[in-house]
C-alpha cells in the first residue's frame, strides 16, 4: 500500500484511539475539575467496565448483539454505582482532602484489581461486537486526468471501528448539551467553580461530588465497553488508560473538558499513527515528552486556567 | 428572630470568635463594625454554616440552624453576598440568577423584581459574569441574593471598591429590602457611609461583641467609633 493510503489507514485507528480516550480522559477531567481530586483508580473504573462487559456477554444467550447491548447499558451503570458508593464511604470520610484521595485511590486501585482477579480470573477475555463487516475504503489518487477514486488493497475497516467514533462523538455532544443545557449541569459547573458559594446557594455538594464521581467512573466504564470487541478485558487493562488519561489531562488543562477532548484527539491520533508506522511503546514516549514540554511552556496546560 | 448565642468559632487550631452574641428582627439593618481580622467576616459564615461552631447557638425562627448542614441554610432563607462578591464566573449573569432562584424554588416574579432593582443587568444577561465591571458585578451578587426570596440577608463589604453612585444604589437597595421586611447584617468598613441607613450597630473586637448601640446614638456621639476602630 502506498503512503497516503496507509497514513489514512493509521489515522483511523488513531480516531479510535482518540474517541475511547476522550470518553476515560473526559471522566478524569470531571472528576478532577469539580471535586479537585486525583482519582487514580480511574484506569480500574475502566479495567472494570470492560471485564463486566465480557462477564454480562457470556451470560446473556443468543445473538452476540443482545449481550453487547445490555453490557454497554448495565456495565456503566453498575461502574457508577460502585463509584458512588465509594466516595460516599471513602472520599467522604476523608473529605476530599487533597493528599489523602491521592492515597486513598491508589489503595481502591489495588482493591478493584485484585477484586477482579480474585472473581474472573487472569486470562484476557474476548467480547464478540455486534456487528463487524468489513468496508473497503476509498482513496483519491492524482492521476493526469484529476483525482481519482481508486480502492486501494488492504485499506479497510470494519463497521464496528467506526460505529466507535460516532459512538464516542454521540456521548461526548450528550454530555456536552447535559453541562452546558441542563439544570444538573448548571449545579455542577457552579460547585466547580466555587464549592463554598454553591452550598451558600443551597447546592448539596456532597451530592453533586458522588454524582459527579459516579458520572467520571461510568464515561470510563463505557469507554471500555466500546473499546472490548477490538482488545480484550482482563484485569490489568487498566493502567495504559489511566496514564494516557493523566497526559491528556494535564496537556488539555486540568479541569478543562474542552482541553481534554482536544488533547484526547491529538494523543489518541499520534498514538495511533505512530503505534502502525513504529510501534505503541515509542507513542508513550512521544506523548510523555509532549506532556513535559507542555508542563515546561505552558504549566495550566492548552485550556486551563490558573486556580487561585 | 436570627439569634447568635455565645457562638466560638474557630479555623482548625485557631479560635476566632468568642462567646460572640447578637440578634436582628425583620425590617431592621444591623451593621457589624470592628478592625480588620476581629471575626466580622467569620460570623457571617458561621450563620450560613459555612464553619462549624465549637460552641454556642444561632437561631432563626426559634430553629437551630447550626445543626442544619451548610446547603440546608439558605433555604430557610438566609441570603449571602460575600466579600469581593464570589459570582460564579464563567457562568452568564442569567444562570448566576437562576442558581439563586434554585435556592428558593422562585420564579420569574422573583427574578423580574432583581432585575428592576439593578436594570443594567437586563441588559447583560448573556454575558459571562467575569466579564462585568466591579459595580455590575456587586450588583449580581445582590441579584443573586435577592433570587433567594431572603428573610435574613448578609451583606459583607457590598460597597468595597465602588465608585459613589454605585454605592448609593446599592445603599437605596437595602433600604428598600429593609421596607420589605427582610433582616439585614451588614458589614462596612465606611462607617459614614452605612450610619445613615443602618439601625443598631454592634462593634467586634478580637472575636466577641464589644457593644452594640442604636445608629442615631452613634452618630451624635462619635467616641465609639475612635474607640473600637481608632478612626
Amino acid at each position: 500500500m502506498d503512503f497516503g493510503p496507509y497514513l489514512f489507514a493509521a489515522s483511523l485507528e488513531g480516531a479510535i484511539t482518540a474517541a475511547v480516550l476522550a470518553l476515560t480522559a473526559v471522566g478524569l477531567s470531571l472528576v478532577f475539575g469539580v471535586m479537585r481530586v486525583v482519582n487514580v483508580a480511574h484506569g480500574e473504573f475502566y479495567m472494570l467496565g470492560a471485564v463486566l462487559a465480557w462477564w454480562i456477554t457470556s451470560m446473556i444467550a443468543g445473538h452476540p448483539a443482545l449481550g453487547f447491548w445490555v453490557a454497554i447499558v448495565v456495565a456503566p451503570l453498575i461502574v457508577g454505582a460502585l463509584a458512588m458508593l465509594c466516595d460516599r464511604f471513602i472520599l467522604n470520610k476523608i473529605n476530599y482532602d487533597p493528599e489523602r484521595t491521592i492515597v486513598a485511590t491508589i489503595g481502591l486501585l489495588y482493591v478493584i484489581q485484585q477484586s477482579t482477579l480474585m472473581t474472573f480470573g487472569p486470562e484476557a477475555r474476548p467480547v464478540e461486537a455486534p456487528f463487524n463487516e468489513r468496508i473497503a475504503l476509498p482513496w483519491l489518487e492524482p492521476t493526469n486526468a484529476g483525482l481519482q477514486v481508486i480502492w486501494p488493497t488492504g485499506l479497510s475497516t470494519t463497521s464496528y471501528k467506526l460505529f466507535v467514533i460516532a459512538a464516542a462523538v454521540t456521548i461526548l455532544l450528550i454530555l456536552w448539551l447535559v453541562m452546558t443545557r441542563t439544570r444538573i449541569g448548571l449545579i455542577m459547573r457552579a460547585t466547580q467553580l466555587d464549592q463554598e458559594m454553591a452550598q451558600a446557594h443551597g447546592i448539596d455538594v456532597n451530592k453533586v461530588y458522588a454524582l459527579v464521581f459516579g458520572l467520571g467512573a461510568a464515561l470510563a466504564a463505557l469507554g471500555a465497553v466500546l473499546v472490548v470487541p477490538i482488545q480484550q478485558a482482563y484485569y490489568l487493562m487498566g493502567s495504559d488508560p489511566l496514564l494516557l488519561s493523566f497526559i491528556v489531562v494535564i496537556i488539555g488543562g486540568l479541569g478543562s473538558v474542552l482541553g481534554t477532548v482536544v488533547a484526547a484527539v491529538l494523543i489518541g491520533m499520534t498514538d495511533g499513527i505512530v503505534s502502525v508506522f513504529f510501534t505503541p511503546t515509542l507513542a508513550k514516549i512521544l506523548a510523555t515528552l509532549l506532556v513535559a514540554f507542555v508542563l515546561i511552556f505552558k504549566p495550566n496546560g492548552l485550556f486551563g486556567k490558573r486556580r487561585e | 428572630m436570627l439569634t447568635i448565642n455565645k457562638i466560638d468559632v474557630a479555623y482548625d487550631q485557631v479560635q476566632v470568635l468568642f462567646e460572640l452574641s447578637l440578634s436582628v428582627s425583620r425590617g431592621e439593618i444591623l451593621c457589624l463594625l470592628g478592625r480588620n481580622g476581629a471575626g466580622k467576616t467569620t460570623t457571617l459564615k458561621s450563620i450560613m454554616g459555612l464553619l462549624p461552631l465549637r460552641a454556642g447557638r444561632i437561631e432563626f425562627d426559634g430553629e437551630p440552624l447550626n445543626e442544619l448542614a451548610a446547603h440546608l441554610v439558605p433555604t430557610k432563607g438566609i441570603a449571602y453576598v460575600p466579600q469581593g462578591r464570589r459570582l460564579f464566573s464563567e457562568l452568564s449573569v442569567q444562570q448566576n440568577m437562576e442558581i439563586g432562584l434554585m435556592t428558593s424554588g422562585a420564579g420569574k416574579e422573583t427574578k423580574d423584581y432583581a432585575l428592576s432593582l439593578f436594570p443594567r443587568l437586563q441588559e447583560r444577561l448573556k454575558q459571562r459574569a467575569e466579564t462585568l465591571s466591579g459595580g455590575e458585578q456587586q450588583m449580581l451578587a445582590m441579584a443573586r441574593a435577592i433570587c433567594t426570596k431572603p428573610e435574613v440577608i448578609l451583606l459583607d463589604e457590598p460597597t468595597e471598591g465602588l465608585q459613589p453612585s454605585m454605592t448609593s444604589l446599592i445603599r437605596d437597595v437595602i433600604v428598600q429590602m429593609k421596607q420589605q421586611n427582610v433582616a439585614v447584617i451588614l458589614v462596612e468598613q465606611h462607617v459614614d457611609a452605612v450610619l445613615s441607613i443602618a439601625d443598631r450597630v454592634t462593634f467586634i473586637e478580637h472575636g466577641t461583641n464589644a457593644d452594640t448601640v442604636q445608629a442615631a446614638q452613634l452618630q451624635e456621639n462619635p467616641s465609639l467609633i475612635q474607640q473600637y476602630l481608632g478612626v
